[in-house]
């Protein structure tokens, strides 16, 4: 017999105990369909793990001080040549007079291969070699007749830890296997102090108190036979994991919308049980958090299964970075605060994607909800309204920091990075909102003239339009994303006299002749010096299977008269030696008679008013050699419209040479010439090892060294970029396709009911597809466009002078077309209805 | 008193050419104790009805009145308390919650009253032993029978202080026997002082009815008190 409770003691307000009780329903609904969010937990899962492998790769990469592989961790650094007849004493003053300081001696051993190899004596307690010393087994040898060897001078020798060594005419005992952490191609074998009976070469590590001397001198007071010298490498502040979590947020952006098709579709199966919560009283917070728990649930184990994968991943990875990056890698030095904060991102991603399903479900009406009807489409207006709004503060915010501007190139510090983060949280919003808007479009579209299966395809996505507008919106993010890049990289490279190139490649680096003892000062090199160091140079380019170290040399400058602004040539101009024409395959059949200036830059030789200038001579006008409209020269050393020349063959997109001055212009107009400074092109990349060696050589003349940075070339940056944006659209189009079919299944079951053959089924999906890609890849270009004029302050011109043509039509017509293929190709089998709403 | 009470209700659905009128007028009275059968072909209005004397819908026009409380005036989340506390339904496809046993079914509209777990599986228990699943507790909705899913639901419907019970045809899908159970025990909440009110299609199972209206076309178009059922037999054999 029934009996009925009467013992009501709750709080009549629900509070903790509904909200347990519904999480708890939330937890086991995810427990029995997870199957069915394995999409959104598998792109959390593979964000987060990125982000956690790429924050360790980028955080030891590079060294966190460049200069520790020279200096360690001190200021300054005093070399003593060995046959320094005072070597003790200069080393005694040194110590007492800038101390506290740390001495290695070193002497040279040969070795009978040719690898070299130093006898090496320092303590492994010193103040500042640290960086430079690390034990591996064994123990650093404490006294005479003792040694520790790297564990290639162990190999080379066949030695071992406890047995003996031959070396430098003694028998040493080998104590222990040491390694340089920060150049593990540095091969040594370690002694105690004062065992180098003949020191080749003296380091004396300094302190602040010797840095302080650069700059004047490079010897130090009272030791002359000393030569001082400081790192002259910038240590960054700016934590580059930073930028990784940047770039997680983009894509994490990607896998919201993406969610929030996914939780739409979730809710949408629930819809019933959600009405049956609400007809025994749930309010409608209650039904909100039942998704939202769900959205929780699905973050959390995202992130903790994506942060062990990740995880697994950069430990497993560390070792091959070690090699690549010649320095000792710490698996488990990593910016944790990163790691947690990637985690946290994707947790807060996941929960805010199922706010707005969580919250149109709650607003259905109980009875709708129990019978499965779902809510009719909202209007648009206002959200529409809304995201005009946060697209234009998103890109306010971009043109006001440059953040957009400094996507091919890069760089920039906290603050850009900030800029960046905001301006592209702005124009997801923007796009997010404005995206329903778009599919309510494609309506007008659904013509009935068209075929009865694109208009149902059609038809479908403005019914479906919370799947829909959401997949929409991150379809338009991805091709605005790649079109920025391309419109952005085209605008900037539009303008012939700022040519904006980042970079050097990968084969080249340029060595500058002049001293530069303390970061911003620049002093010349003596002949002597210069000399000696183009002979270095040269042996470095053998080294790099190069042909030579080409010299460059300047002679003249070019500028644009009568423009306020920037009217100097941004690049370098050099003289277009025999050498350096060789070097880039140009003949001097293939330059004309009379042209002054060779470039790489097509606009240069379009422009009015150039000018070329130079130290001494007179003036000359356009008349005297190539008689186009003269202008003017202001002084001496001036020939107005030079005859300037586009040369293909000379490199474009990179800061290598690409402006010269010719030979004939050289003679003719008497320039003088001056050495500037040295170029080297190998066949292949430099390595890491074979850039420190380089380093080693400029070093020594304190002689900058530019080499290419993380910076990729502007063409390679627009391909990578469309590369990656058609296969996230792609990807975004296979999910949220897949869903919207899903959804539609029993109409298709009608469908085929009525007599529609496999073609139908494969017409739909394919124009869904399309429709989606084409529609975004439009409203990307548009966004892009409005953005990209804004955020450069630019002409629209400009936007499309110089812009990569296969790659927007790639992005334009090649996304709808992939898609249709994509979808065609993977339709046509009958889908299982899994839109059944669940309720017992 | 009376636990319900519709004054002039009417509900239109749609407009212009679509327009439906569900509910014309109607006005009934359920006094607690009682159980109201509503009877009437398909169309006729009488799930209508019930949703709107269970604040699930809102009236076009007319007074709903629960435990003389006029829903016209509650807030959405007041109506939500008052099918917590006072209202249960019993649908004909059971509709409990997936991924719930049937325990935390029944003690779920407790728990979102905010009685704490324990309290509320307690008298959930209680619900469910006095309707003979007490060994089905810990079953989940899909482990168990038709007419112990409904069973369940009935539970839900009236563990705690419930006072008004909804059921929309109870026994649609189940066959005689379960159904002849179903009924059974509604009529057993109502001796206990629960009002009930009962959609259903059978002549048979209404009889156990207090009082039984037919609805044609939105309105009421007959009442009247049926004849003794079964129950009543019993009654003069004790």
């Amino acid at each position: 017999m029934i009996t009925l409770t009467r013992a009501r003691t709750g709080t009549g307000n629900g509070g903790i105990a509904a909200r347990r009780a519904v999480f708890r329903w939330g937890w086991r609904l995810f427990g029995r369909e997870w199957r069915q969010q394995l999409l959104v937990l598998g792109l959390l899962t593979v964000a987060v793990a990125a982000a956690v492998w790429g924050v360790g790769v980028v955080s030891n990469a590079a060294l966190s001080n460049p200069n520790a592989p020279t200096f360690g961790a001190a200021a300054a650094m005093a070399k003593l040549p060995g046959n320094d007849p005072k070597l003790a004493a200069d080393v005694a003053t040194i110590q007492r007079t800038w101390g506290p300081a740390d001495v290695i001696e070193n002497q040279n051993i040969a070795t009978g291969t040719n690898q070299s190899v130093q006898l090496r004596a320092e303590s492994p307690r010193g103040h500042f070699n640290a960086p430079l010393l690390g034990l591996v087994s064994g123990a650093y040898p404490a006294g005479a007749g003792q040694v520790a060897l790297t564990s290639q001078v162990a190999a080379l020798y066949g030695a071992r830890v406890g047995g003996t060594w031959l070396a430098a005419g003694m028998t040493w005992r080998v104590t222990g296997i040491v390694q340089d952490p920060s150049n593990l191609s540095d091969e040594f074998a370690l002694v105690a102090p004062g065992q180098v009976r003949h020191p080749s070469q003296v380091v004396i590590l300094l302190g602040p108190a010797a840095a302080n001397l650069a700059g004047s001198d490079a010897t130090l007071p009272g030791v002359p036979a000393a030569a001082l010298t400081t790192p002259n490498e910038m240590v960054s502040a700016f934590p580059q994991a930073v930028l990784v979590l940047v770039v997680e947020v983009v894509g994490l952006a990607f896998i919201g919308l993406l969610s929030v098709a996914s939780f739409s579709v979730m809710a949408q199966r629930r819809l019933r049980a959600l009405g049956m919560l609400s007809a025994i009283g749930a309010t409608e917070r209650n039904l909100r958090l039942v998704m939202i728990a769900d959205g929780l649930v699905v973050g959390v184990v995202g992130a903790l299964t994506g942060t062990a994968l990740g995880l697994a991943a950069w430990v497993a990875y560390a070792p091959t970075l070690q090699r690549a990056t010649d320095h000792v890698v710490d698996p488990a030095n990593l910016p944790w605060w990163a790691i947690a904060i990637g985690a946290v991102f994707a947790i807060v991603t996941s929960v805010l994607a199922s706010r707005n399903p969580a919250k149109a479900m709650a607003a259905v009406p109980v009875v709708a909800a129990l019978s499965g009807r779902p809510s009719p489409p909202k209007a648009v207006r206002r959200s529409a309204l809304l995201g005009v709004i946060a697209f234009a503060v998103g890109v306010a915010i971009l043109a006001r920091y440059g953040g957009l501007s400094g996507l091919p190139g890069g760089g920039g510090g906290p603050g850009s990075a900030r800029s960046l983060l905001a301006g592209l949280v702005g124009v997801i919003v923007g796009i997010l909102l404005l995206a329903p808007l778009g599919v309510s479009v494609l309506i007008v579209a659904a013509r009935p003239r068209l075929p009865v299966a694109i208009r149902i395809a059609l038809r479908d996505l403005v019914r479906y339009r919370s799947r829909s507008g959401a997949a929409l919106a991150a379809v338009t993010f991805a091709m605005f994303l790649a079109m920025a890049i391309c419109l952005v990289g085209s605008e900037r490279t539009d303008n012939p006299l700022s040519p904006s190139v980042p970079n050097l490649s990968s084969n080249q680096l340029v060595v500058t002749a002049g001293r530069s003892p303390a970061p911003g000062m620049m002093m010349q090199l003596t002949s002597a010096q210069e000399a000696s160091l183009s002979r270095r140079l040269d042996s470095l380019a053998v080294s790099l299977h190069a042909r030579s170290a080409v010299p460059l040399e300047s002679a003249a400058g070019l500028l644009q008269a009568g423009t306020s602004l920037n009217n100097n040539f941004g690049g370098s101009v050099y003289v277009a030696t025999p050498q350096l024409l060789a070097l880039y395959g140009i003949k001097t059949s293939q330059i004309a008679p009379r042209t002054d200036v060779l470039t790489a830059w097509s606009g240069l030789a379009g422009l009015s008013n150039m000018e070329l200038t130079w130290q001494g001579g007179g003036v000359m006008d356009g008349s005297g050699g190539n008689g186009g409209d003269a202008t003017p020269c202001a002084g001496s050393g001036c020939l107005a419209n030079p005859a300037i020349e586009t040369i293909s063959s000379l490199p474009s997109g990179t800061s290598a040479p690409d402006t010269l001055i010719t030979e004939y212009a050289v003679r003719k107009y008497h320039m003088q010439t001056r050495l500037s400074g040295w170029l080297i092109q190998a066949p292949a990349p430099l390595t890491a090892s074979q850039i420190r060696a380089a380093r080693q050589v400029t070093l020594a003349y304190q002689a900058p060294l530019e080499i290419m940075s993380g910076a990729a070339e502007f063409g390679e940056v627009a391909d990578i970029g469309t590369a990656v944006g058609i296969i996230i659209a792609l990807g975004v189009l296979a999910a949220s396709v897949g869903l919207i079919r899903s959804e539609t299944a029993q109409d298709l079951r009608t469908l085929t009911a009525t007599g529609a053959s496999t073609g139908t089924r494969r017409t739909i999906t394919a124009a869904t597809a399309a429709a989606l890609g084409l529609l975004g890849a439009v409203l990307g270009l548009a966004f892009a466009v409005v953005g990209s004029l804004v955020s450069t302050h630019g002409r629209l011109s400009a936007l499309f002078g110089n812009v990569p043509v296969a790659d927007m039509l790639l992005l334009l017509f090649g996304l709808p077309l992939l898609a249709a293929a994509g979808g065609w190709l993977l339709a046509g089998r009958e889908p299982a209805v899994i839109s059944r709403q669940p309720l017992e | 008193m009376s636990m319900l009470e519709l004054r002039q209700v009417s509900k239109v659905y749609g407009h212009g050419a679509a327009e439906v009128r569900a509910l014309r007028d109607v006005s009934l009275e359920v006094a607690p104790g009682t159980m109201l059968a509503v009877m009437g072909p398909s169309g006729s209005g009488k799930s209508t009805l019930l949703t709107i004397a269970g604040s699930l819908e809102e009236p076009s026009s007319g007074q709903v009145l629960v435990a003389n409380q006029d829903l016209a005036v509650m807030s959405r989340n007041d109506k939500a308390r008052l099918r917590r506390q006072l209202v249960g339904y019993v649908f004909q496809d059971f509709n409990l919650l997936p991924g719930l046993t049937a325990a935390e079914n029944v003690s779920l509209p407790l728990e979102l009253d905010g009685v704490r777990a324990r309290k509320a599986r307690e008298a959930g228990l209680r619900a469910l032993d006095g309707l003979g699943l007490a060994d089905r507790a810990s079953n989940y909705p899909d482990q168990l029978s038709g007419g112990e899913r409904q069973r369940v639901a009935i539970a839900r419907a009236v563990v705690g202080d419930r006072q008004l019970l909804l059921a929309d045809e109870p026994s649609g899908a189940l066959d005689s026997g379960n159904a002849e159970t179903v009924m059974r025990m509604i009529h057993a909440a109502c001796r206990q002082g629960v009002a009930a009110v009962v959609v259903t299609h059978d002549a048979q199972l209404a009889s156990w009815a207090d009082r039984v209206v037919f609805i044609r076309d939105g309105r009421i178009v007959d009442q009247t008190a049926p004849a003794a059922g079964p129950e009543s037999l019993l009654a003069q054999e004790r």
